[in-house]
């Protein structure tokens, strides 16, 4: 298999950081939802940041993969943040006419981590 | 190797579907599409060619560079033998089903291409051609 | 009376003379071999190959055992041998002396180069159609900087119709003139996502004040300009919603509830600045002042 092709899956401290590759196939895009699941059952995960700064085309079936895997991320309480979506792709979806989902869009990775680790720290304050 | 300019994708598993796609991009790229009108391009492909492998259980996908005085496009044919479409105004009909029914592929490849044109039988196939020129 | 008549010799193009046509013709075959930028060759009456040169075989890839013989359609492309353009180019230059044309040309190896090409008739001093010179001069280079500079003329020109500014650190601006077409729209779509993940801004102001009317069409192109930059992590906010505008949204029933909207620029800049503030840190939001 292409290395082109695979995902990445880290674990930042409560948050699981998923990185897409360019054009990923079906199988990858499966992946996805099923590392993110995976993760949210086996270890203290409250929050997906997917990182499509890589990505190149997003069609029907990849953004309802990402929509699917938000709600499901989102009914076991965490949140979901995509990061770094590329003009062309952005563009494409509009026109496409797909929905991501429970999802918020942030322009880098790094912001994202931010938010997703405000969140966590505001969801201990309020206890 | 630069790609020719006419070929063929059978699309007979999933995978074939990125292949598809790959194969387009770099006619896109050689023809001279810009970014965003690549990703437009790849995304229609991904759409028709997921509807051949998903309704029809396969087919082929034909590409052809186009040229018409200066201006240069490409033009794709997606063919299959499967059910065909029973009606084909409710199939390019917008309007997006999360349950990614046909309805889906369709709408979106002809909002972003140039052209589309459909020719359905039922039992017998469906063969869906779609164009884009380069912007002047 | 006895007259002879005696055949003039062929007149040259420039008038000159030659010294003996032996050494004038060592010497056009020399010319012929050393010249680079030019493949040079000949072809008989019906379009196959007689003559080739070492720059032919350098630009075209065959060599001369390869090609001597061949028909010259060899050198085009698949869709101008089937219009028949080769035999059409003959006779133009059988019928007005010479052809001149530029378009795609096809390598031994199948990559294509743009030409520039000169058919000339070659004719005896009788008259007699004996063959044809062709004279292939590769333009691709040219063509390429021909196209870099159309396409800076047409980047130019989009950015006198999609004009973006950069307002603040972090706000774009960017003032609509006149109607948005589907056109016009993915130009300003294109343009505005991209200096926006460039700039890394996270506002764009977007002033529809030089828009005279909106209609459902342009309401559209809106939304999804809006759907696009929120995509990316950027907001837009959407200014000059002046009264007459809002009257016809909700007259058409056009829901732009979802973005954010104010009716004049300065309003929509002290939204813009709030939304940068709120950046700055989690920690700040609780005891900031509001902003008037």
């Amino acid at each position: 298999m292409n290395v082109n092709e695979t995902i990445s899956v880290i674990q930042i401290r409560n948050v699981l950081l998923v990185t897409m590759p360019a054009d990923p196939d079906d199988s990858t895009i499966a992946a996805l939802q099923e590392r993110t699941l995976e993760a949210m059952n086996n270890r203290d995960v409250q929050g997906l940041v997917l990182d499509l700064s890589k990505v190149e085309i997003l069609d029907s079936y990849f953004a309802r993969t990402v929509a699917e895997t938000a709600q499901m991320v989102g009914l076991m309480g965490g949140t979901t943040i995509i990061a770094g979506m590329r003009p062309a792709v952005a563009i494409t979806a509009t026109e496409l006419g797909v929905t991501l989902g429970r999802t918020r869009t942030v322009m880098t990775v790094e912001r994202a981590l931010e938010l997703a680790g405000q969140r966590q720290v505001n969801g201990k304050q309020q206890r | 190797m630069t790609i020719q300019d006419q070929g063929e994708v059978r699309i007979e598993t999933e995978a074939d579907i990125a292949v598809a796609r790959r194969a387009v991009r770099d006619l896109a790229a050689k023809i001279g599409f810009g970014i965003t009108e690549t990703a437009r391009i790849v995304t229609a492909v991904s759409e028709l060619g997921r509807n051949v492998h998903k309704y029809a259980g396969g087919g082929v996908m034909q590409w052809h560079a186009l040229k018409n005085g200066g201006n240069a496009g490409l033009e794709l044919r997606f063919e299959d033998q499967g059910p065909g479409i029973a009606d084909i105004n409710e199939a390019m009909r917008e309007g997006y089903s999360t349950g990614g029914g046909l309805g889906m592929g369709l709408p979106g490849a002809k909002r972003l291409m140039d052209h589309l044109d459909i020719q359905s039988t039922v039992g017998k196939g469906t063969t869906v051609t779609v164009r884009k020129w380069r912007r002047q | 009376m006895v007259s002879t008549v005696e055949t003039a010799p062929a007149k040259r193009r420039d008038g000159g003379q030659t010294s003996t046509p032996e050494v004038s013709q060592e010497m056009l075959q020399i010319l012929v071999d050393n010249i680079q930028e030019y493949a040079i060759l000949t072809l008989d009456p019906e379009g196959r190959v007689t003559t080739w040169a070492p720059a032919a075989e350098r630009l075209k890839g065959y060599k001369a055992g390869e090609i001597i013989g061949k028909h010259f359609s060899v050198f085009y492309t698949r869709e101008d041998q089937e219009s028949g353009k080769c035999q059409r180019e003959l006779e133009a230059a059988a019928r007005d002396g010479r052809f001149e044309d530029e378009g795609w040309r096809v390598r031994k190896d199948g990559s294509r180069f743009w030409a520039n090409v000169v058919i000339t008739a070659l004719r005896d001093p009788k008259g007699n159609l004996k063959g044809f010179g062709k004279i292939t001069r590769d333009m691709t280079e040219r063509k390429q900087a021909d196209e870099r500079l159309r396409q800076q003329n047409r980047d130019v020109l989009e950015m006198a119709t999609v004009p973006v500014v950069q307002v603040w650190e972090g706000i774009l601006l960017v003032p609509l003139i006149g109607m948005l077409d589907s056109s016009r729209t993915q130009q300003l779509m294109e343009r505005l996502l991209h200096r926006l993940t460039e700039t890394s801004s996270q506002v764009a102001l977007v002033d529809i004040t030089g828009v005279p009317t909106i209609d459902t069409q342009t309401a559209q192109h809106l939304i999804e300009t809006i759907k696009a930059v929120r995509y990316i992590g950027a907001e837009v906010v959407l200014t000059g919603v002046r009264p007459v505008i809002a009257q016809t949204l909700v007259h058409l029933g056009i829901d732009l509830s979802n973005a954010t909207t104010r009716a004049s620029l300065a309003a929509g800049l002290r939204v813009a600045f709030n939304l940068l503030n709120l950046r700055v840190g989690a920690a700040d939001a609780a005891g900031r002042t509001e902003l008037a």
